[in-house]
Order: C-alpha cells, then sequence, then structure tokens
C-alpha cells in the first residue's frame, strides 16, 4: 500500500495524456517541463515560506502552553487543556467554512470590527490570506503539538524537579535545564510532522476561494492544489504524478535532514 | 395537497441500497427494452428535479430501473466522469453537464452520439440557441435540460431609492443607473463582479462576439473581434469608474447577505436564478423583478445564455438503449412537467409558449409573471455561440489570470483575455488539438 | 530499570496534603498565567462558539443576522429534526458509514502500527533502513497527488464505491506506526523481550503477550489519533465514492455545501451544512472528554523509563 501508488505514480510521470490522442510516452519531459514550470516553483516557495514563519510560532506556542500546563500552576487544567486540543477534532472542511464566515469582510468579525473602527482590513486580500490560513491551521494544530509536547513533559520524572529546587534552582532555571532539554526528541516530530502537513497543504486553500472574493488562492497555490487542479481539470495526470513525486521527494528530503540532525543532536546528550 | 404528493413522489425515489448489479450481458438493453430482462439505468445529477420523473418512467417501464445519483456539481462530477471512464468501471448511463462541458467530453469521443436514437425529430421542440448549445461538429450529444437565458433581475426598491423608476434598458441606461445607485452611499453597488468569466461572455454573446470557433479538433480562438471589443469596452469602463462592487463574489455568504439587504441593486445572471434566489434573499421578496438583459442598441431584442446544462450518455455507458429512453422522458416527454412543477427553467417551446406558464405569477417577485419574460429571453438569444473543447479547463484558470486586475486594478480586461488566449493556445495544442 | 513516581495525580495528592503546602509537585496556582492560556482558549473556541449560536438559527435568520447574535427564533430543534430527513434522512446514513469507517478502520490500523513499530524498534532485520525511510516517504508523499494512482489500482480491483476503497488505504497509518515505534523504543524493555525469547516464545508471540499489553497506553493514544483521521477524512472517500449511500459525513456535508455555493439552483441549505458540521463535531468532543482517562495513561506512558 506504501509502495505500489508510488510505483504507480512513477510510471504515469513518464506519460502524457492527452484530450485528443490518449496516452503517449514522453519520457523524462514531464520532469524537464517541471523544472522550469514558474507556477509550481512559486507553490513551493509559497508552502516553505509558510513553514519558515507559521510553523515556529505554532510549535513555540504550543511548547508554552505545554510548559504552562506542566507547570501545575494553572487554575482549571484539565478544562483548558481539552478546550486547546479540541479544535483538533474538527474537520479541515468544516473549520475551514467556519473561519470563512468568521473572518468574512462584509459579515463576519472583521466587517464588524472594521466598522467599528472605520478601517478596511481585509484578512483575504491576496497579501493576507496566507496569514488567515495560518490562523486557522494554528488553530487547528496548536493542541495536537501541545499534546505531544505535555506528554513529552510527563515523562520527565518529578524528583529531578524536586532535586533541583532542594539545589536552589528557580522555575526558569528547571524549564531551561531539565524541562526544555526534554522536548528535543518530540520537537523533531513535531516539527517533521508540521513541515509534512504544511507541503501537503490543500483542504484550506481549496475550500476558501469559493467563500471569499480574489483572496488570490490561485489554482497553483500550494503545490497540492497544483497538482490536483492538473490531475482533475486539465487531466494532465502524468503532469501531476511528476509533480507529486518530486515534492514527495523534496518532503522526505527535508524530513529526513530534521530527522537525522534531530537524532544526533539527541544522541550528543 | 402538494406536500404529501412530494412526500409519496420521494417515497418512490428512495435509493435502495447499493447491490452489485446482475446486468448479465448490456446488450439485452440495446432491442429497445424489449424482454423481461431487468436493466437498471444510473444517472449522475446534481439537478434535483430530475428525481421527480422517475417514479412515472418505471411505472411505464417496468423492466427498466432508475437510479439518481448525486455525484458532485459541476467540476466535480466532471472529474469524476473522467476518472471512471479512465478506470473503465462504475461509468454511469446518463450525465449532467453543463452546456460548456459537452465539447470537453464529446470531442475526445466520451459521448455517445445521440443521433443513432432518432434524436433529430426532437429539435423543434428546443429554443434554437439551445440545441446548438449541445450540437458539435454537426452531430447532438446530449439533451438540453435546463436552460439560462440571461435575464436583469433588479431590486425597485432600491433603484426607486436611486430616484429610477425604470429598470435600465440598454447598457448606456444601465451605466447611468449605476452612478446613480453609487451615489446612495457606501454599500450600495449595481452588481458586483469579482471576474465571472461565464457573465463577461454573455456580455460579448449579447454584443455579436464570437471568441471560440471550433471545427473539428481546430480551434480558433479571437478576442479582438467587434463584438467582442465592444463588450469588454464597457465592462472595464464600469470597473474603472468603481461602479461594481469588486468585494463580493458570486454564491458567496456574503452575496446572499447583500442581496438579501438590497445593496446590490441588480443581477444580470441565468433565469435559474428565479429559483433560488428567494431563498437566498427572503428579506428581499417582494423586491425584485425580472426583465430582459439591457441592449446595445435601443429598440435591439438580442439576449445570451449564461448557464444551463443538458444530459448526455457516455460513450461507455452500459444500458444507452434505456438511457436514451429516460432522457427523452425527462427532458421532452411525460416527465417534463413534474419538473417543471419542481421549478426547472427548460428550453422546450412546448413548455415556454404554453398559457399556464406564461401566465402564472410569481409572489416573491411582486406578482409579476416571469414565466413570459425568461421565455422571451430564450426565444432572443443569439446563435452561433461555440465553446472550445478544454473551456473547463480555461475557466478554471481564468481567476489565476484575472484576480490581480480586480485586486489591484492594474491591467485591462483586454489584456488578461489576451492572456487567457495564450494559455489556452499552449494547453490546446499540448492536449492534441489544433488551436490558434 | 528504575520506576519512578509514576501515575500523574498521585504526586499530587501527597504533597499536597494539609492542602496549604505549596511545592515543586503542588505550586501556587497563578492567576496570570492562566488568564494568558484563557486567553488562547478563547482563541480555540470562539468558532466552535460560532458554529452553536448559528446552528440554532433558520436559514432566513442565518443570512440575515450577524453570525454571532442569536437568530429570532431559536431553531436548532427544527434544523436537528431537518437534518435527518434531508434528502429521504441520509445523514443517517453517513452516520452509521463514518462510525464503520472509524471501529475498523482505527482498529485495525493501531494494530498494524503496534506491530510495525514494535518491529521497528525492538527488532533487527535487513532493510530496516529502507523500511524506516518508506515510511518516512509515505508520511510525507503528498496524499492527494497518489490519491489518483490509488483510485486507478481500486477501480482495477473492481473496488471503488464499495467501503473498501475507504478501509482499506485506512489501514495504513504511517503516524501511528510513527508514534509506535517511538513509544516502543521507550516503554517496553529489551530484556523483558529477551526473557521471554529464552524462554521458548516465538516472535508474533512475544509481541502479543509481552509487548503489547505494555503498548496498552500508547495504543489508545494511536487509536484515538486514528479515529479523529479517519473521522476526518475527506479528500479520499471523495475520489473513491460515487454512491452517495457510501459517504462519510464529510464528503456528505460538504456536498450539501456546494448545493448552494455552486452557480445554479441547487437547494440552498446552510442551516443543515451548520448544523450536521456542529452534529459531526459533537461524538468526537464526546469521545475526547469521555477518554481523558486514556488519554492521562497514554500520556504517562513516558514516566516508565529505563
Amino acid at each position: 500500500m506504501f509502495i505500489v501508488p508510488i510505483v504507480y505514480a512513477a510510471y504515469l510521470s513518464f506519460f502524457q495524456d492527452k484530450l485528443v490522442g490518449g496516452n503517449t510516452f514522453v519520457g523524462l519531459a514531464n520532469y524537464g517541463k517541471l523544472f522550469q514550470d514558474t507556477q509550481f516553483w512559486d507553490g513551493v516557495g509559497r508552502v516553505v515560506r509558510f513553514t519558515l514563519v507559521q510553523v515556529p510560532l505554532m510549535l513555540i506556542l504550543s511548547m508554552a502552553l505545554a510548559l504552562a500546563l506542566d507547570s501545575l500552576r494553572l487554575h482549571g487544567a484539565k478544562f483548558l487543556r481539552v478546550t486547546i486540543f479540541l479544535p483538533y477534532a474538527v474537520p479541515a472542511i468544516v473549520s475551514t467554512l467556519m473561519w470563512g464566515f468568521l473572518l468574512g469582510i462584509k459579515y463576519g468579525l472583521f466587517g464588524s470590527l472594521n466598522e467599528a473602527l472605520g478601517t478596511d482590513f481585509n484578512p483575504f486580500a491576496p497579501d493576507t490570506t496566507l496569514i488567515s490560513i495560518g490562523v486557522v491551521v494554528t488553530w487547528a494544530f496548536t493542541g495536537f503539538n501541545m499534546l505531544i509536547f505535555y506528554a513529552a513533559l510527563k515523562a520527565v520524572p518529578r524528583e529531578l524537579y524536586e532535586a533541583a529546587a532542594i539545589d536552589g534552582a528557580n522555575e526558569l532555571q528547571i524549564v531551561r535545564a531539565i524541562k526544555l532539554p526534554a522536548l528535543r526528541g518530540s520537537l523533531v516530530v513535531t516539527v517533521i510532522f508540521s513541515i509534512i502537513g504544511t507541503f501537503q497543504m490543500f483542504n484550506e486553500p481549496q475550500i476558501l476561494p469559493s467563500m471569499v472574493a480574489n483572496s488570490g488562492v490561485t489554482t497553483f497555490y500550494t503545490p497540492n492544489l497544483y497538482a490536483y487542479n492538473l490531475a482533475f481539470t486539465g487531466s494532465q495526470q502524468g503532469y501531476a504524478a511528476t509533480l507529486a513525486l518530486v515534492m514527495a521527494a523534496i518532503t522526505v528530503a527535508v524530513a529526513y535532514a530534521v530527522q537525522i540532525r534531530g537524532l544526533r543532536n539527541a544522541s550528543d546528550h | 395537497m402538494r406536500l404529501s404528493q412530494k412526500a409519496r413522489l420521494l417515497a418512490g425515489v428512495l435509493v435502495p441500497m447499493l447491490a452489485l448489479t446482475a446486468c448479465s450481458g448490456g446488450s439485452g438493453s440495446a432491442t429497445g427494452g424489449g424482454g423481461d430482462e431487468q436493466v437498471k439505468v444510473t444517472v449522475w445529477s446534481w439537478d434535483g428535479t430530475v428525481e421527480r420523473a422517475v417514479p412515472g418512467f418505471q411505472a411505464a417501464n417496468p423492466n427498466i430501473k432508475v437510479e439518481v445519483v448525486n455525484a458532485g456539481s459541476s467540476q466535480d462530477e466532471y472529474k469524476a466522469l473522467d476518472n471512471a471512464i479512465q478506470a473503465g468501471s462504475g461509468v454511469p448511463d446518463l450525465v449532467m453537464f453543463e452546456y460548456f462541458a459537452v465539447p470537453y467530453f464529446a470531442v475526445p469521443g466520451k459521448l455517445a452520439d445521440l443521433g443513432e436514437f432518432g434524436v433529430d425529430k426532437l429539435k423543434q421542440d428546443y429554443v434554437p440557441a439551445a440545441w446548438s448549445d449541445v450540437t458539435v461538429n454537426g452531430k447532438v450529444y446530449a439533451l438540453p435540460s435546463d436552460y439560462g437565458p440571461s435575464a436583469m433581475f433588479y431590486n425597485v426598491t432600491t433603484l426607486k431609492k436611486a430616484g429610477i423608476e425604470e429598470p435600465p434598458a440598454t447598457w448606456d441606461e444601465y451605466y447611468e443607473a449605476a452612478k446613480k445607485i453609487r451615489a446612495l452611499g457606501d454599500d450600495y453597488y449595481i452588481a458586483q463582479d469579482t471576474g465571472d468569466i461565464f457573465f463577461l461572455l454573455s456580455l460579448i454573446w449579447q454584443a455579436g462576439g464570437r471568441p471560440f470557433k471550433v471545427d473539428g479538433n481546430k480551434v480558433h480562438i479571437d478576442f479582438t473581434d467587434a463584438g467582442t471589443a465592444k463588450a469588454v469596452a464597457f465592462w472595464q469602463k464600469m470597473l474603472d469608474e468603481g461602479l461594481i462592487n469588486t468585494k463580493i463574489t458570486g454564491w458567496s455568504d456574503d452575496w446572499n447577505r447583500a442581496l438579501n439587504d438590497g445593496t446590490l441593486a441588480t443581477q444580470t445572471m441565468g433565469g435559474w436564478l428565479t429559483s433560488t434566489l428567494p431563498e437566498r434573499a427572503p428579506k428581499a421578496a417582494g423586491d425584485f423583478r425580472v426583465a430582459l438583459m439591457p441592449q446595445w442598441q435601443q429598440g435591439d431584442k438580442v439576449g445570451a445564455a449564461n448557464g444551463g446544462s443538458s444530459f448526455g450518455i457516455p460513450a461507455a455507458a452500459e444500458h444507452k438503449q434505456a438511457a436514451f429512453k429516460f432522457l427523452e422522458y425527462f427532458t421532452h416527454g411525460g416527465g417534463l412537467s413534474s419538473r417543471v412543477d419542481a421549478g426547472a427553467f427548460v428550453p422546450n417551446v412546448s413548455v415556454l409558449e404554453n398559457k399556464a406558464f406564461q401566465t402564472k405569477t410569481n409572489t416573491y417577485f411582486g406578482d409579476q409573471k416571469v414565466g413570459a419574460v425568461l421565455a422571451e429571453a430564450s426565444e432572443i438569444v443569439g446563435s452561433g455561440w461555440q465553446y472550445s473543447p478544454f473551456f473547463e479547463w480555461a475557466r478554471s484558470i481564468y481567476g489565476d489570470l484575472a484576480s490581480p486586475f480586480y485586486t489591484t486594478g492594474k491591467g485591462s480586461l483586454a489584456e488578461i483575455l489576451e492572456q487567457w488566449r495564450q494559455r489556452c493556445i499552449q494547453y490546446g495544442n499540448e492536449q492534441g488539438f489544433q488551436v490558434d | 530499570m528504575r520506576r519512578t513516581t509514576s501515575r500523574p495525580g498521585e504526586a499530587g495528592k501527597t504533597s499536597g496534603r494539609g492542602g496549604r503546602l505549596h511545592t515543586v509537585g503542588n505550586p501556587r496556582k497563578s492567576t496570570t498565567l492562566t488568564v494568558m492560556t484563557s486567553l488562547f482558549t478563547l482563541y480555540c473556541l470562539l468558532p466552535l462558539v460560532w458554529l452553536a449560536i448559528n446552528a440554532t438559527k433558520s436559514q432566513a435568520d442565518f443570512v440575515s443576522s450577524f453570525g454571532l447574535a442569536p437568530g429570532r427564533e431559536f431553531a436548532l430543534w427544527d434544523n436537528i429534526v431537518e437534518v435527518f430527513r434531508y434528502q429521504d434522512g441520509i445523514f443517517s446514513r453517513w452516520l452509521l458509514n463514518t462510525v464503520l469507517y472509524v471501529v475498523v478502520g482505527a482498529t485495525v490500523s493501531t494494530f498494524l502500527a503496534a506491530l510495525g513499530g514494535y518491529a521497528l524498534a525492538k527488532l533487527d532485520f535487513t532493510g530496516k533502513r529502507v523500511f524506516l525511510l518508506v515510511v518516512l516517504g509515505s508520511i510525507s508523499v503528498p496524499g492527494i497527488a497518489l490519491a489518483i494512482p490509488q483510485f486507478l489500482l481500486f477501480a482495477q480491483l473492481g473496488m471503488t464505491d464499495t467501503p473498501w476503497a475507504v478501509l482499506i488505504p485506512s489501514f495504513i497509518n504511517p503516524f501511528g506506526l510513527y508514534l509506535m515505534w517511538v513509544f516502543t523504543a521507550e516503554a517496553v524493555p529489551t530484556g523483558l523481550l529477551e526473557a521471554a525469547k529464552i524462554d521458548g516464545a516465538g516472535e508474533f508471540r512475544t509481541f502479543l503477550q509481552i509487548a503489547l499489553p505494555l503498548l496498552a497506553p500508547a495504543s489508545v493514544t494511536v487509536l484515538l489519533f486514528s479515529f479523529v483521521s479517519i473521522w476526518n477524512n475527506y479528500f479520499l472517500p471523495l475520489i473513491m465514492l460515487k454512491d452517495p449511500n457510501w459517504y462519510p459525513l464529510t464528503v456528505g456535508i460538504n456536498q450539501w455545501n456546494k448545493l448552494g455555493s455552486t452557480a445554479g439552483n441547487g437547494a440552498l441549505v446552510q442551516n443543515l451544512v451548520i448544523t450536521s458540521s456542529l452534529l459531526t463535531i459533537v461524538p468526537l468532543i464526546i469521545a475526547f472528554l469521555g477518554l481523558q482517562r486514556y488519554w492521562q495513561s497514554g500520556l504517562s506512558l513516558g514516566a516508565v523509563k529505563g
């Protein structure tokens, strides 16, 4: 199940399916075309930018929340934890729908905000849409990542803190000396999964355009969306398969690099 | 009384659980549905009215079972059909296509030529433009099932507020009206446009432009003929002068709400808006009326179409004969009236010229006789319009090109159309057509 | 192996005796920290509150009232009844389908993940590194693009439009496998396995009888993750299924939504879309709340450390 579709995609990537004339073997032509396809690289650039900004922000937020929960200093910690995790339970379809309504400039929350403040901020203008998508993605996955961090913190023996406290360490020192290093392993996991998730971004940019005008979301907004449109609207299955494979190779390479680096650093400690 | 009838009909169409159909030997049905062999016809449709025709059809044809499936709307369904055809399994017997999608499936031979079923004798029952929509390279590949003659829906209350007593009859009057409505305040516009290609094409269509010419595998695209240039220049002026709302996109929640509160004064759109407008703008009940599209010349009577759909039979379908029988039944024969009663707007002359249809008043539209207006709008649709066979793809990328203009105001519609043409030429030639 | 404080809560209980004693195990509660965290929970709750409010509106109210304000009439019950009646009550069917996909998919995929994770963590076999690469790779491959070859493969087997087309791909859960691998490495003492093997237990028996019980808490975690991901799965069933009778909730709801947001005269049923979305989320929320205890045990797993 892992391998077969990949092999099949590789096979498809050597063919061009024409509306008139059917399937023809084209060798590596699809690959050559892809590497010169500015639309493809535009999408790659976008998810890379997104990864560089949203992923660190989200993970820092998740980590901070996990530390807050683990500090045992919160009132109603149980409630807070479940609440923060809840958005993870919401299907992307539903969450995009909700946020689309909420952020709508005319009748949504931003519409009212703009009216109240006399501003004209549009969360779904071409320049701001990516940020709005970031808000939705952060909303959906912060709790998920927080739980992974929280689990790692829970695994730290409590005596360690007690011993440190007896040695006169204050809370911040404990966080820095014990808790943060304990998060290293889960950080690798969350980074990898966040990168993979971002590189595959699809649902949000696919659903948004039908809700808001000219959000700047193009048919090639993310590589995955581009592959989908190539395959299903343009009937360019071979080219879409090529794109999928190249994108997969890029993602695997990045994930693997993080993994190797992360594991090496982890074993240093 | 109506409710109970509806309930009965619905109960009759209760789709049974998917059973592996034991349709032994697909050719059994080719002899005209004779014999006692049970045949199951699968129909893909997102038009809810088609199901209304099923009980009557099944009663008259006990050996044909019809299953209507919603396999998605528009693009989703076309993708599904392409997949099924490619996979060679699960191909339905009858499929709904918007008119622009007919050449996409017909040209590469994915649709059955309906000529073999003697479809020509049905021709006189359809308005000419609709018939031409389902005709590709001289052959008929589908039967029209609903129609979208372009009409202008206008909000009388908003127009009155702006001091406009009569709906604009020409595009010049439309321009003047737009300025008056705009003067009402921030949120008031005569209409919205965020790059709606179907609207722009209907303007071009009405002005006499025919940008796509298809002959076999040859496609000629030209956005510079006189009609196209006139329509494009006019709409460019509307946009340049800020008379059009470019923030609200059609079919979105914002749009529904703007229709509700009357800040969008008109909608120039397919006649099918009649049935959905009451749902979308319940608060504006009694405010809207329908008129013919504004004309380019005072005294002209030319229209265009915007949307509408048809049903065709995939070449790979198993039960073509039975499928055609049902197709004819619900688009032309005994099943037509039940669909019209359910709100379908059809291009059948027999319906459009029917006295009852023409004189029936519509409360939502202030007791206007909407049918008469739309019937006239259908009959004046300009002839000879064609879509390119890869229009489905073309329209999907149009937004990519138009969006920068609509958000920044840089560039022009004419430039967008030229870019669009270039992309179409490149894509079309890659796909094996001869495009220039 | 060193056994440490174990079960969470216990530490708090013991050091909290007397109730006034603030120690590392039971520090003073911080209002500032609570307020800051609560601000974030507002962000988490806002859309859900929006959903809950709007599920109580009729279609007419929905298009004409502000999102966070209530409608003129309270139509939640009417909406729920209509959701279950619309299109001959197909929503119940979608609900049942989803339950089927989730129960079967999550159970099988969790078992397979445990098996694979165990093999990766505790067994040496040739090609382990390649296997690992494949696992990582298959998490990274854009699932949506692979859906096309997957669809064609299933079509060739004549399995599209059957529940199998949704179930079989969901059995494979690389993410769960990854988690199980990490958990196994930490929670299953290699010594114990070796002891079992010395006693003559086979590889699979060792897994079943020694490792699996130790992995039970982790399995619950993976099970929950699979549960959520299958419950929320949208794209695969969208491609694989054409018969609405086999749709899961996500595809069905989106189809209802599309009816109104595609140009044409489809029915505008936003109230049903919103109410059915709410109904889709509720079971998950209940599962989250109800399985609190198991979350805890799954998470405290790390407290056992060699």
